[in-house]
């Protein structure tokens, strides 16, 4: 079941970033710890790990929202740039969504969904409103449209970033623990979302506690714990037979219910 | 130890000064080698001259009197920062009138009284006289009582030495400086020039320096005392266009202060006190003393 | 009163100066103070420390000392800014004095714009900038669409505070040259010792007013962008 899953994505060989020896420190707090890690194109990588453990910042070190200090990120072939318009122009590659969703709360969903092609992309008003019109519909939020996101569910309101997220045309989608924001009965609505996604192809890096999302749509997954990748394999590997200790003292934990 | 010798110098000092005062009054000279004022004869039992229940017995028998003046007028009533007390041809009547009662320079009190304060002062009883370049009109005599006037003079233009303004008809549209809400920048607003009120004419004076305004405009007396300051690079100009009666404010609250002030005033003219303090003030500036003015009538 | 009332166009054209001096310094002051507090929060490090130190400065520096640096020590050294007045704006031509004057009530006024400005967008959550980035916005585009549009909700109280107090300090000016309406009410005082205190009331109140205006204007747009 799980390899149905993966196999329709169709992992490529062509490497889309790569993390080499990557260190990070918030003050004296060694938080990422000689990270190595590449992602090829249509890959579906999920990182679990327990809080704390860095997962989160190894995420948001990948379009720049965190710095490193030391090793190298490379995007699509081209090392991380400094703050500007070049990262500007990198990180429209790069979706992002994240576990508070973060919608502009000043403008409508279809607002937020072609505020970047218009402005980043330079496409038409038209144009984008009608893509954007389509994204909305495939992740089920069509009718809200010109609603703004204060009058949204939480589950609607993170269907929207995902749309907001694609109207770029990502090469790469970053999911910064998606779902732990969400009542439990919305969950699924994301998480559905998500699968699909996968399924079509998209290259995802996913931070998640949804061990079920992890089974069903993951090519590989990433254990994490005190900054430092533990240990990683494929999705059957990893969850019925840990190698480490850590890791399995983590699912004995998550999964005892 | 220090303090009683501190006092004992201060007894000391104290002595040799009213030795040396009344050695000068003996010969009868006027000579200041301080050059800080023209000298003031004090009157002697001064508090016997007036009747009980004046303001002026009152002011005799304590010995003291509270006097408001100007500050930054130099030559009229100036008081620098290193200076003890204001100098100028106003503190000098302030000190003619409180020798008449008896008091002596050092027990005035100075008080800066800015163009605002003068009637608020007179009023609260904060000050017993005003002689702060205060001119007389009929809406100041409404709140307070003015008496005078003991100097008259009429405002002027001072321009830099290169400037084509020649008199108070060549203003118009011409930027002028002078302190903020003063009379003479009302006049001149009438004459068509664009008022520019600073808080002192000492700014006005830099302005004028600088070129940032094309002219300053107050007093005549004043205006001279800046032109002398610096010869080279400014100009007094032109035919005073204004009268100015400036008089001595007292409360209404004591109407027989007028007659005191007016015979004192009097007397100073006869004596020659008033051309001694003139001379030593706004006469430093190369003017000569002008003629006594008359005095205004007390009313009640 | 009649010394005001039968003088009412110089009363009314002293505050129209007043009025004048606001908006022209609360306008500068707005676009200037909005642009420090943008490269106060910005990504470069160096200007993020000038603008602080220019904050720091003239909000540190008692209006009257700014004053008397642009009204009377920069002309001193041959800046005066009189090329101002070859502009000419409708027929009219605007004076070294007022532009001077403008001048000051900005440098003083911008540091304290800077510092309301720089609160309303601290009070926009940070991950509304995050997302604004990750979708691959400028930091100039970040700042215009998501993070300004929504500090100015957060603005508009201390920023009401900010101009009331401009509005206020362009008294100081009518010691440097300007006949607005505090020169106007000390010209009136001279002149008219017996009324001081209905000369006083009567400017008191024409402040008062201009002030109500502001404020009542500030609740307003406060309601308006509440329900949006």
């Amino acid at each position: 079941m799980t390899a149905a899953g993966s196999s329709a994505s169709g992992t490529g060989t062509e490497v889309i970033v790569a993390l080499e020896s990557v260190d990070k420190w918030f003050g004296d707090l060694h938080v990422l710890r000689g990270i190595d890690l590449s992602v090829r194109r249509g890959e579906v990588v999920v990182v679990i790990g327990p809080s704390g453990s860095g997962k989160s910042t190894l995420c948001r070190t990948i379009n720049r929202l965190e710095t490193i200090d030391r090793g190298s990120i490379v995007l699509e072939g081209q090392p991380l740039p400094q703050e500007g318009k070049a990262l500007a122009r990198l990180r429209a590659d790069v979706g992002m969504v994240f576990q508070s969703f973060n919608l502009f709360a000043h403008k409508t969903v279809l607002e937020n969904v072609t505020l970047g092609p218009i402005k980043v992309r330079g496409t038409s008003r038209v144009e984008a409103e009608e893509r954007a019109r389509a994204l909305l519909e495939r992740v089920g939020v069509a009718e809200q449209a010109q609603k703004y996101p204060a009058q949204l569910s939480g589950g609607q309101q993170q269907r929207v970033a995902i749309a907001r997220a694609l109207a770029m045309d990502p090469a790469l989608m970053l999911f910064d623990e998606p779902t732990s924001a969400l009542d439990p009965e919305m969950i699924k609505e994301v998480l559905d979302v998500m699968v699909d996604l996968a399924r079509g192809g998209m290259t995802m890096v996913v931070v998640t506690h949804e061990m079920g999302f992890a089974r069903t749509a993951a090519d590989r997954v990433i254990f994490m714990a005190d900054g430092a990748i533990v240990e990683e394999g494929s999705p059957d590997e990893f969850f019925s037979n840990p190698r480490s200790e850590r890791a399995q003292d983590f699912l004995s934990k998550v999964l005892s219910h | 130890m220090r303090l009683i010798r501190r006092t004992k110098a201060a007894a000391a000092a104290v002595v040799l000064a009213s030795a040396l005062g009344s050695t000068l009054a003996a010969c009868g000279s006027a000579g200041d080698d301080s050059g800080k004022g023209a000298d003031v004869d004090v009157a002697e039992n001064a508090a016997d001259q007036f009747d009980d229940g004046t303001r002026m017995k009152e002011l005799a028998e304590a010995g003291a009197i509270k006097i408001g003046v100007k500050f930054d007028q130099p030559g009229i009533g100036f008081k620098g920062a290193a200076d003890d007390e204001p100098q100028g041809f106003d503190p000098e009547m302030g000190k003619i009138l409180a020798a008449s009662l008896g008091i002596e320079p050092g027990d005035i009190t100075w008080t800066e009284t800015i163009s605002d304060n003068r009637e608020p002062f007179l009023q609260s009883g904060e000050v017993d006289l005003v002689i702060a370049s205060y001119s007389i009109t009929d809406e100041r005599r409404k709140v307070v009582g003015q008496a005078g006037p003991y100097y008259v003079t009429g405002q002027q233009i001072l321009v830099r030495s290169d400037s084509d303004i020649e008199s108070v008809d060549d203003i118009k549209g011409q930027e002028v400086c002078s302190v903020t809400g003063s009379t003479s920048l009302d006049n001149v607003k009438a004459k068509g020039a664009k008022p520019r009120g600073f808080d002192t004419y000492s700014e006005c004076v830099d302005q004028v320096l600088d070129g940032t305004v094309d002219a300053m405009t107050t007093d005549g007396a004043i205006l001279l005392g800046y032109a002398a300051q610096h010869p080279d690079e400014l100009k007094v100009v032109g035919d005073p266009f204004s009268e100015e009666r400036y008089g001595v404010g007292y409360s209404k609250d004591h109407p027989e202060m007028c007659e005191w002030i007016n015979d004192t005033l009097t007397q100073s003219f006869e004596d020659g006190t008033w051309e001694d303090a003139f001379d030593a003030t706004l006469g430093k500036s190369g003017v000569d003393a002008p003629e006594q003015p008359t005095l205004d009538p007390c009313q009640d | 009163m009649e010394a005001v009332f039968s003088d009412f166009g110089e009363y009314a054209k002293a505050f129209g100066l007043t009025c004048g001096l606001f908006l022209v310094a609360g306008l500068g002051s707005l676009v200037w103070g909005t642009f420090l507090a943008a490269l106060r929060v910005g990504p470069v490090a160096v200007m993020r420390k000038a603008s602080a130190a220019y904050v720091g400065v003239f909000r540190n520096t008692p209006l009257l000392v700014v004053f008397i640096f642009v009204a009377v020590a920069l002309p001193k050294i041959g800046y005066s800014f009189t090329f101002i007045e070859n502009v000419d704006v409708g027929g009219h031509h605007v004076s070294g004095y007022f532009f001077r004057a403008c001048v000051a009530l900005t440098l003083y006024t911008s540091a304290f714009v800077c510092e309301a400005v720089r609160s309303g967008i601290n009070a926009v959550p940070l991950g509304q900038a995050e997302a604004a980035r990750s979708i691959g916005l400028t930091f100039t585009q970040t700042m215009q669409e998501v993070v300004l549009p929504q500090a100015v909700r957060a603005v508009v109280p201390p920023l009401t505070s900010v101009l009331v107090a401009l509005l206020k300090n362009t008294s100081v000016a009518a010691a440097f040259g300007i006949a607005e309406a505090t020169a106007q009410m000390k010209s009136m005082n001279n002149d008219h010792a017996d009324q001081r205190i209905q000369i006083f009331l009567l400017f008191a109140v024409g402040y008062i007013v201009l002030v109500e205006v502001l404020t009542f204007s500030s609740y307003a747009l406060e309601r308006r962008w509440r329900v949006a």
